[in-house]
């Protein structure tokens, strides 16, 4: 269904590019082409629909537009292009690579390791991290931890670094980013007891 | 449902398995006529087995789950398999 959903999106996206390109065209009076000259007569050029448009565009060229429709057409294009984008990535893997093919950790696992670590590292009161998968094996890990107030939050990051990644090693777990952000916090957000 | 069955037992057999996992977001396993087996999901041309390893941990956890999937994969029937390691807990296995 996505390569489905990828093919149409990429049809729609090449006919609005060649319409956009004729518009462009016909719009500004590019190489002797004309709106006025539009090649719709007879039939076509008589329904509500024609004449409507035609206004629509007889407004876009004199910069007649009212700022509703303005806001309208940029939201439109906005949403279509997010879209676009959304469905041209590809996908994340839900689940961490552990390097052989065919074997793989949940994002929780390895969530609950890296906090296992965060919180066997001296005066770290709390720690909370995320997981992400990624395409290559290996996860990105972002932790919080909140330290004692008072204490050098630079040496304490370094040290939940080298904590973390040493564990998450050991465990075999390939890391491909830490972050760490080391907050202060008071006593009381403790997840364990403050001696 | 027999294979998921075999499966599930030639995994649960391995050393430091302390269970087969039920899945996070939806639940692994394979449904038979009023049975499942839990922890694993048997596709067309694929078996997925979710284990939870106990701690303390015997080795490393990809060497963990390789040897599940060494375990596995001679029951596959051809099928790939793929070994999702759901979590490492305490006191149990």
């Amino acid at each position: 269904m996505r390569i489905f959903n990828r093919l149409l999106m990429a049809l729609v996206f090449a006919a609005l590019t060649v319409i956009g390109a004729f518009a462009a065209i016909y719009a500004f009076n590019l190489f002797g082409y004309r709106l006025s000259e539009l090649p719709l007569s007879g039939r076509v050029g008589n329904t509500p629909f024609y004449s409507g448009l035609k206004n629509f565009v007889g407004a876009v060229t004199s910069g007649a537009l009212s700022s509703l429709e303005i806001a309208i057409l940029v939201v439109v294009a906005v949403v279509g292009l997010i879209l676009l984008l959304a469905e041209l990535k590809p996908p994340r893997p839900r689940h961490v690579r552990l390097g052989k093919r065919g074997t793989a950790a949940t994002r929780r696992a390895v969530r609950g390791e890296a906090i296992a670590a965060a919180r066997q590292t001296p005066n770290v009161l709390w720690s909370s991290a995320r997981v992400k998968a990624r395409r290559r094996p290996g996860a990105k890990v972002r932790l919080k931890a909140g330290v004692r107030s008072g204490e050098d939050l630079s040496a304490a990051r370094s040290e939940l670094r080298d904590r973390v990644s040493g564990h998450l090693e050991r465990k075999g777990i390939p890391l491909r980013k830490l972050k760490v952000k080391v907050v202060e916090a008071e006593g009381r957000q403790a997840g364990r007891r403050v001696r | 449902m027999r294979l998921a069955a075999t499966i599930a037992v030639a995994a649960l057999a391995t050393e430091g398995v302390s269970r087969l996992g039920s899945g996070i977001y939806a639940e692994a396993a394979t449904y038979g006529a009023g049975e499942k087996v839990e922890g694993v999901v048997v596709k067309p041309g694929e078996v997925e087995v979710h284990v939870v390893l106990s701690y303390p941990l015997l080795a490393p956890v990809p060497e963990l789950a390789e040897e599940v999937k060494q375990n596995v994969n001679p029951l596959a029937k051809g099928r790939e398999v793929m070994v999702v390691v759901e979590d490492i807990e305490v006191g149990r296995g």
